[in-house]
């Protein structure tokens, strides 16, 4: 028995998510058992089972240090609070004529 | 009674199409929280599921030509209530079995007969039945799949194989009670209700299984029985017990 990793994936343009794992003796029994572990209820309207010794992961070590460069984040969080405070600085918006 | 066009006898027909599903059905339902692992518990039961939906269907479309609301009590009248001599299902969804493989068989063989079994409905001269045909044609293809999927990889393996050929020594000899033909399948078939009647799947079937497990045939397993389906398995009595147990705890209650 090998462990397999399933994905659904919902009708229209959302992509594959994870839904769970199973056991399974080969690629076949996995596709048929994940159909009913996981879909029978129509919960997607596509599957894939991957074989987790196919999975290639890059563990939190790796992965890890990028947590730490908000230099990266382009949501504007910094340049909103940098306006905040030169619109503080000025003090009150002058009345409109 | 309504005014139908379909004898009499279609009725006979329907009835063993629809008991072999319920019990089928049923007996595959049990094996929820024992299969032999938690996947195949959810997905034997699942199949289950689908073979009593089938039931269901079939005994609505006995209802109907019988003139009676479809009702969820009708339908449970027609699923266990009737006498045991009065069921026109086969021993081959009738007998009881603990053993798994023998289970694992039985759904496959009972699966590639019904697979057949529904092709000789799908262009039914009765719209009804080939309406509820062309739905479960499409679930019983991934049946067949489930139980080819499962047995791909145990028949490889020596000690699982003499296990399921055992087995197949156990549930082969009821598929002439499968075959056998009820009262109304000669009726079903000059109406043009069914294209022929089911024992002429036998030499098909024969081929499957020669196929599936590399085994010669005996040639009784697919001579068709000849009791019209008239006579029920020793087990039948245990089986429709055990299905009646919480119904009958509080008959009143509502489902």
């Amino acid at each position: 028995m090998a462990v397999y990793e399933v994905f659904l994936k919902p009708e229209g343009k959302d992509g594959y998510r994870h839904a769970g794992a199973i056991d399974a003796a080969d690629d076949e029994l996995a596709l048929v058992l994940a159909r009913e572990a996981y879909a029978r209820r129509a919960e997607g309207a596509r599957l894939w089972v991957v074989d987790r010794r196919h999975i290639v992961e890059g563990d939190a070590e790796f992965v890890g240090p990028n947590a730490d460069k908000p230099h990266r984040h382009h949501d504007g969080a910094a340049v909103a609070a940098r306006r905040k405070i030169q619109r503080e600085a000025a003090g009150p918006d002058e009345p409109a004529p | 009674m309504t005014e139908t066009t379909a004898p009499i006898g279609m009725v006979e027909y329907l009835l063993a199409f629809a008991d072999d599903e319920h019990l089928m059905g049923q007996q595959h339902t049990e094996w929820i929280g024992v299969a032999p692992f938690l996947e195949e518990d959810l997905a034997f039961s699942s199949i289950g599921q689908d073979e009593l939906g089938h039931a269901v269907q079939l005994y609505e479309l006995v209802l109907e030509l019988d003139g009676t609301e479809a009702t969820d009590e009708a339908i449970d009248g027609l699923a266990y209530r009737r006498p045991a001599a009065h069921y026109r299902s086969s021993t081959l969804a009738e007998y009881v079995t603990t053993d798994w493989a023998e289970a694992l068989v039985r759904h496959w063989l009972y699966d590639t007969v019904e697979e057949l079994r529904w092709q000789l409905v799908v262009d039914s001269a009765h719209q009804p039945l080939a309406d509820v045909a062309a739905r479960a044609r499409r679930e019983e293809s991934f049946h067949r799949r489930h139980a080819d999927a499962l047995l791909d990889p145990l028949l490889r393996s020596t000690d699982s194989r003499s296990r399921l050929l055992t087995a197949l020594d156990s549930v082969g000899p009821h598929l002439p009670s499968l075959l056998d033909a009820p009262s109304g399948e000669r009726g079903a078939v000059t109406i043009g209700a069914a294209s022929a009647p089911l024992a002429s799947v036998g030499p098909e079937v024969a081929t499957a299984i020669e196929t599936r497990f590399d085994r010669a045939v005996p040639e009784p397993w697919t001579t068709p029985a000849t009791a019209g389906r008239t006579q029920r398995d020793p087990g039948f009595g245990a089986l429709m017990a055990r299905m009646l147990e919480v119904l009958d705890f509080d008959p009143d209650a509502t489902w």
